[in-house]
């Protein structure tokens, strides 16, 4: 401790060019948060552990193709499943096309089984409404909250995938334990099925829910080699693996994602070095002062390291607060049209990488210039005005 | 020269390599310092000085010889053990003061201090008494950008003595002064050395400067040349020395 003032005079040498690095640093620090919450945040919409006896299927070619809904009869024989329910994405608009949000043509009834982890709380009288009237539709909490809506209004859904417009009456919402999982809106299929009779007798997956979630690879394989010699062979999946692929459909975002990572964190790594390099090559004289006067190579490395690590600190610090204040940003913005991201936040997890980040950040940009400036011979030092 | 010599140089060579070339600074130098003494080391440019100065305060290793400073074998120690033998031992007094920039006068002064055990309040109070000794009590919190040359150089001489070394080391301290500060720094150099017996080893190009030191030790093309020794100890005003006085041996 009796070194720290020192440390820190050192620090505030030149705070202009301290202040410019810690912000280079805060600013990339929030970046690399931001962009690995995403990850994170993408990652565990595919490993829901709420979706462990939940089977998607859809047809073998693609998820575009439909499958005939008679499949269903059989998947209800089946002695390990709970519930199965037709779903068909949508993709409606509500209003203006930025009006995002996951909506789905489904079966009304066994939504309430076969979501049973995520409609937590809901009233049954209203869900027995939106089972009898053809009409109508549910709605998350947060959803209706965002969109002001209130149950009995009417909205229209246009349709992106199916060219119609959905006129339906909100008959009921529900709570859920995670506000992705109120964003959702669910109507009856039938009444796309009615407006294009080339969509009779078909949909495009099925949810099954398996009693057990040890069931679930026995049941996926039956399911495919029941229909695998079908006119419409099916590709059965477990509810994350079929989240997975469609997260996908967007690229291979994960790897995107790291090399933007590692892109910044080596930029700021060559800045960081940069700077200690230059401040401490023009302290040479200082060093060589200071082990003239006793100080240890140990002991000089020492200090230049703990200004170093506070440098980055500093600026890793001021970059997770920030990113903190984006998060909400990232919330109200890109929340909206990728509901993934309504749930957004900086997971312990990430925090714990750019802590780490920022420290190896600290220790390698530093103990070179340092390591090389402490070897100089003390004389050389002296002379190196 | 004395019973008891705080600086043995016994045939001390120094070469420096530049490629394949070595280059000898000092060849074979024989010397002996008592303790107690004041010298200079003079000589023109590349005579060996600044180097014998250098490996005498254990910055710089000899390449060959013997070199007992303070009753140590410096060749014996290794870098950290040299780094301790310095704080114990040596004080510093350079030619361009190299204060550090951040720390105010205080603050500067106290840094040989932070490698001891001693407490806070047995720090203050040595650097006090140190500063007090260089008549900068009143500018203890100044830092090295408000004050003077001549009141830089002695904070710097104030730090060189706040650890009680056996030996001051002066490089050229005057160099960078006007003919008041310099003559201001010499005589309270002149006064470590005969009120509290400090051995101080002065290089310098200044013969109004090495006239202060009791021997000057003349260098040439890294031999020693010849040693003049000053008898007028009243020459510069000083007060009588005691009759005790190291120098009186010398």
């Amino acid at each position: 401790m009796r070194f720290l003032h020192l440390v820190l005079r050192s620090l505030l040498r030149s705070r202009r060019r301290t202040v410019l690095t810690v912000l280079s640093l805060a600013v990339s620090v929030m970046l690399v948060a931001i962009l690995q919450s995403v990850l994170f945040t993408l990652d565990s919409f595919a490993h829901n552990p709420n979706a462990s006896n939940r089977i998607a299927v859809r047809h073998k070619v693609s998820i575009t193709n439909l499958i005939p809904y008679r499949y269903i009869e059989w998947l209800r024989q089946q002695p390990e499943v709970d519930a199965v329910m037709g779903l068909q994405w949508f993709g409606g608009v509500y209003q203006d096309p930025k009006n995002f949000f996951p909506n789905f043509a489904a079966d009304p009834e066994p939504i309430t089984r076969v979501f049973k982890e995520e409609l937590v709380e809901y009233s049954e009288a209203q869900f027995k409404d939106f089972v009898r009237d053809r009409n109508s539709c549910i709605a998350g909490h947060a959803l209706m909250e965002k969109y002001g809506w209130k149950v009995g209004d009417v909205i229209t859904l246009k349709g992106t995938i199916f060219p119609m417009d959905a006129r339906l009456t909100i008959r009921g919402t529900w709570r859920s334990r995670r506000g992705t999982d109120e964003q959702a809106l669910y109507f009856h299929w039938k009444l796309v099925e009615e407006r294009f009779p080339s969509l009779k007798g078909k949909i495009g997956n099925f949810w099954v829910r398996a009693k057990n979630p040890d069931d679930v690879p026995r049941l996926i394989e039956r399911i495919d080699r029941h229909f695998a010699d079908a006119v419409e062979p099916t590709h059965s999946e477990t509810e994350n693996a079929f989240q997975l692929a469609f997260l996908k459909m967007m690229g291979d975002y994960a790897s995107m994602i790291h090399a933007i990572t590692a892109a910044v964190l080596v930029a700021i790594l060559i800045v960081t070095a940069n700077t200690m390099a230059m401040a401490i090559r023009e302290r040479a004289t200082e060093i060589a002062v200071f082990r003239a006067m006793g100080f240890t190579g140990t002991q000089v490395l020492g200090l230049l390291m703990v200004e170093g690590l506070l440098l980055t600190v500093a600026g890793g610090g001021t970059g997770l607060l920030l990113s903190f204040g984006m998060a909400g940003a990232v919330r109200q913005t890109a929340g909206t049209f990728l509901p993934y991201l309504a749930d957004f936040t900086i997971a312990p997890e990430t925090l714990l990488l750019c802590a780490h980040a920022t420290m190896v950040l600290g220790i390698l940009s530093t103990f070179i210039p340092a390591y090389r400036a402490v070897r100089r011979p003390i004389v050389e030092g002296l002379r190196a005005l | 020269m004395s019973g008891n010599p705080i600086i043995t140089c016994r045939s001390v060579a120094k070469s420096y390599w530049r490629g394949e070339l070595e280059i000898p600074v000092l060849q074979g130098l024989d010397l002996e310092i008592p303790r107690g003494g004041y010298y200079a080391l003079m000589g023109p440019s590349g005579s060996g000085k600044t180097t014998l100065l250098n490996l005498i305060a254990g910055i710089d290793r000899p390449s060959g010889g013997e070199l007992t400073v303070c009753g140590s074998d410096l060749a014996s120690l290794d870098d950290d053990e040299l780094a301790g033998w310095r704080a114990a031992h040596v004080g510093f007094i350079f030619q361009n003061y190299n204060l550090v920039p951040v720390l105010n006068a205080y603050e500067n002064v106290e840094l040989p201090l932070l490698l001891t055990d001693m407490g806070r309040r047995e720090r203050r109070a040595r650097v006090e008494e140190a500063l007090a000794l260089v008549s900068l009590t009143d500018r203890m919190f100044n830092y090295p950008r408000q004050l003077s040359g001549g009141q830089e150089q002695r904070v710097a001489i104030a730090r060189a003595i706040v650890s009680d070394p056996d030996l001051l080391v002066a490089d050229e301290p005057t160099g960078a002064l006007d003919a008041k500060n310099a003559e201001e720094v010499l005589a309270l150099m002149e006064r470590l050395n005969r009120e509290m017996g400090k051995t101080i080893l002065m290089v310098t190009h200044d013969p109004k400067a090495a006239h202060h030191a009791r021997i000057q030790i003349h260098l040439e093309k890294g031999v020693l040349d010849k040693t003049v020794e000053r008898h007028d100890p009243t020459h510069h005003d000083l007060a009588p020395l005691p009759p005790n006085d190291p120098r009186d041996g010398d």
